[in-house]
């Protein structure tokens, strides 16, 4: 297969390029036993009338109760909560936890979860503070902004996480995706103003996560990691974030999964990890892996987990100036970082794979419920999906349909 | 005071096309012949969808049908279709675009390009747009209008 460099922008992988953008305005604040002041913490970013999104599950954890606690210590309210997040949470959802959060009186949203509720909770608040349906807002950087659409993004209701998984990101992202179950796809939604105000890291809070909830979730943060410093939207902002996330990944996933919540240090650090290692500007996994979740249910983190070698490969073979990158990755993680372009790729690729089936996670797409027929309409959906476009090889959906068949 | 449609990249140049005539005798007639292209039109239509463009300076607008097994349709101005996906930009954005001197992910960054629906349907067509770009470059050329080309 042929590299493609395109011509609606050269691909550039290193050097100068024409325009870069980076933001991060999400306050991280992380260590230990933070959850008790979860209230006088968030207060700084205006909250009053907290609304908390969380699911079902955390909720019987009783971690929800601490937060509670922690909101009330801070001197705030807690306007009601929203335990009815799923695992792949909706349109539906979204708009049924926004209606409640403005008959309770709030102000403000505190997500308690992973991704799913956190990225309810983000597109909650804009259906809460612009109005309009949840698939209303789907697209990139189209929320309302002052002086005719052109000006300053306007603020949403303050927003704070608490992450009980390492690996999304999603609690200092700006963005979130959420299923729409009647048209069978997932919808990409980024702006700045879903920067959420505060992020709250504490391995307290990933205590009751399960092991393999713990190495599908770290493997989402491997899969951003990697993707992010090799995506055509490359900044050497981002490229500090992902190689020192991917560092503590190393050194942590496998310790956070196998020795499990009586490891502070290294489920601390990978909610650290996964917090660096997130970024918007992706590419094919992710263009595969959603599509894998809107039609099959694949939990998000063991689709990037099965597809990333694949893309990895396809993309290391595109040409050096990709296969350069791929190098830095492999010497931060040990690995073989010499030989072509195809080897490299090939040790990076190989890594990964090893590293999935070390953690007890699925390695093909056809043990989570992928059949064969179904390939066309997935490459199809790759094909629409925005992170296409900053893939660092330019795929077609005949390329799709190929790593799909070799991730099956 | 801002003006009515400030310009998104901030030049103060005037703009490309002199009015909305002429955005639809190049922009238009370029969607109107690739709408009848036996090869790319039905490759386009596999999107299953009716776009709008909605162009600023001048303000214009240029609305394509692309349904699978149906005929392709373009309204220039007016029209009764529904759009399900409107992209929103700058008319010399889009001359640039077809030109191949735009990056799309560049431009939805910067807020150059908005687009609002069902992107993916769009987006997917980004990759078949390429063999256009020379076509758009022969019909400014034919039309005699080197000041088209040299000006994006």
């Amino acid at each position: 297969m042929e590299a493609d460099v395109g011509e609606l922008g050269a691909r550039q992988m290193a050097g100068f390029k024409d325009f870069y953008q980076y933001a991060s305005t999400t306050r991280v604040i992380a260590g230990r036993d933070l959850l008790g002041s979860a209230g006088f913490e968030f207060q700084k970013e205006g909250a009053r009338r907290v609304f908390v999104v969380t699911d079902r599950v955390i909720r019987g954890t009783g971690l929800v109760e601490r937060v509670e606690a922690g909101i009330a210590d801070g001197g705030l309210e807690l306007a009601g909560v929203f335990d009815d997040v799923p695992q792949d949470s909706s349109t539906e959802v979204v708009e049924r936890c926004a209606a409640e959060a403005k008959a309770a009186g709030a102000d403000s949203f505190l997500a308690v979860g992973g991704g799913s509720v956190m990225d309810t909770a983000k597109v909650a608040d804009v259906v809460f503070t612009h109005g309009g349906s949840a698939a209303e807002q789907e697209g990139f950087f189209l929320l309302p902004r002052a002086d005719d659409g052109q000006g300053r993004p306007l603020d949403l209701a303050p927003l704070a996480c608490v992450p009980t998984t390492a690996g999304t990101g999603s609690e200092v992202s700006m963005g979130a995706v959420i299923k729409d179950h009647e048209a069978q796809v997932k919808l990409e939604i980024a702006d700045f103003p879903l920067f959420p105000r505060l992020a709250i890291l504490d391995p307290e809070s990933t205590r009751t996560l399960p092991p393999g909830v713990a190495a599908a979730t770290g493997m989402d943060a491997v899969t951003h990691a990697i993707e992010s410093y090799v995506s055509l939207d490359w900044t050497p902002y981002q490229d500090a974030r992902a190689l020192q996330g991917l560092r503590l990944i190393r050194d942590y996933l496998e310790r956070a999964v196998e020795d499990g919540p009586e490891d502070e240090e290294a489920r601390g650090n990978m909610l650290i990890a996964a917090s660096l290692a997130i970024s918007i500007s992706l590419g094919s996994t992710h263009a595969m892996s959603h599509p894998c979740g809107a039609h099959y249910g694949v939990p998000h983190g063991v689709a990037n987990a099965i597809n990333l070698p694949h893309v990895i490969r396809f993309n290391a073979e595109g040409g050096p100036d990709i296969a350069d990158r791929y190098r830095d990755l492999n010497e931060v993680l040990g690995v073989e970082s010499g030989g072509s372009d195809a080897q490299v790729g090939d040790a990076l690729a190989t890594y990964v794979g090893d590293l999935v089936a070390g953690l007890g996670l699925p390695t093909r797409l056809s043990e989570v419920g992928v059949p064969e027929d179904g390939i066309p309409t997935l490459a199809d959906a790759a094909m629409g999906d925005g992170l296409t476009l900053l893939n660092p090889r330019e795929p077609s959906e005949e390329h799709y349909a190929e790593l799909f068949r070799r991730a099956l | 005071m801002l003006p009515a449609h400030p310009r998104s990249e901030g030049r103060s140049e005037l703009p490309y096309f002199n009015d909305e005539d002429e955005v639809y005798s190049f922009l238009g007639r370029l969607f109107e012949d690739l709408a009848e292209d036996d090869e790319l039109g039905p490759k386009f239509r596999k999107a299953n969808t009716i776009v709008q463009y909605r162009y600023r300076n001048p303000d214009s607008q240029i609305t394509v049908k692309l349904i699978e097994d149906e005929d392709g349709r373009v309204d220039l101005g007016d029209t009764e279709m529904e759009p399900e996906v409107v992209m929103s930009m700058e008319a010399d954005t889009a001359h640039k675009f077809w030109l191949g001197k735009v990056n799309v992910t560049v431009a939805l960054a910067r807020g150059q390009i908005k687009a609002k629906g069902p992107v993916a349907k769009i987006l997917k067509l980004v990759p078949l747009v390429k063999p256009v770009f020379p076509r758009y470059r022969t019909m400014l050329e034919q039309a005699g209008r080197q000041d088209l080309l040299e000006a994006a």
